[in-house]
């Protein structure tokens, strides 16, 4: 399947891709995207199984990301990878349709516990 | 607890931050505790600034030159012998710069909590760029801070301040 992966850091997008490795989803075709609005394209036009996005991002953050892709209909799903992870962001990112929320800094495991549902 | 209190943001520990970056940078980070550091001016630091939804300062994180470049160079995997060069140069490459920054970024997560106001990093001040007399008074402040000298394992040691500012 098609990952795609979301974050405005470059070290970060590397440490996502290989945490997916350690946790087993290697085979996978992973592109990256380095903010929201490019994301957003991206998904249009590389339709990928599975978005991974940070929150805090420039151009457009993970949120409104998530809101323009449900508003368009467009019901792929969606994890955040972010820094946030209060109940009360968990709760804005599901109650905006986020299947899941991975706090940083994850392991392997944690990818594992949220991903094994979603990826094939 | 006061409603003042209610107000600030969220105070780490020194577990909170040891549980982080071991996390983050992959290795058995260890801390000690250190007296208050505001900012190396001969050799440089870099200054984090933790904002609030409405754009006010809550925090301020400091960290010295030897440990941007070896806490830059572990979130990435780069090799120790760069970092080293970059102590010895007082400059960070661009990379080192970029990769400490989302540490910073990420340390984000340490002065949040549910009830608190949300707070996250708006600006960094990277070595060889002074920050505001305002971000320095606000790193300066007593109290609410916590001092800490770092060592990232295969890299080195260097101090990190995180300070509540209001």
């Amino acid at each position: 399947m098609k990952i795609l992966i979301a974050d405005d850091s470059r070290v970060m997008r590397q440490i996502v891709i290989r945490t997916l490795r350690q946790a087993g989803y290697g085979g996978h075709d992973l592109i990256e995207a380095e903010n929201g609005a490019v994301a957003l394209e991206l998904v249009h036009t590389q339709a990928p199984d599975l978005v991974l996005s940070d929150w805090n991002m420039p151009e457009m953050n993970g949120i409104d990301l998530l809101r323009a892709l449900r508003a368009s209909g467009e019901q792929v799903p969606f994890g955040f990878v972010t820094s946030e992870g209060t109940p009360e962001m968990v709760d804005r990112a599901m109650s905006s349709g986020a299947l899941f929320l991975i706090a940083k800094p994850f392991t392997a495991d944690s990818f594992r516990d949220q991903l094994d549902a979603v990826v094939a | 607890m006061s409603a003042d209190l209610d107000q600030l943001v969220r105070a780490p520990g020194a577990a909170d931050v040891r549980e982080l970056l071991t996390g983050l940078l992959g290795r058995d980070v260890t801390l000690e505790p250190s007296d208050g550091f505001t900012g190396d001016a001969a050799t440089g630091s870099t200054f984090a600034v933790y904002v609030d939804d409405q754009l006010t300062t809550r925090a301020v994180a400091v960290v010295d030159l030897p440990l941007s470049a070896y806490a830059g160079a572990a979130v990435g995997l780069l090799p120790a012998g760069g970092a080293q060069d970059a102590v010895a140069e007082r400059d960070l490459t661009p990379i080192l710069k970029e990769n400490l920054a989302e540490v910073l970024n990420v340390m984000a997560a340490l002065l949040n909590e549910e009830g608190r106001p949300h707070v996250k990093l708006a600006d960094v001040h990277h070595v060889g760029s002074w920050p505001s007399p305002q971000v320095c008074a606000d790193a300066a402040a007593t109290g609410r801070r916590l001092d800490l000298t770092v060592t990232i394992p295969l890299y080195g040691a260097g101090r990190l301040s995180i300070v509540g500012v209001r």
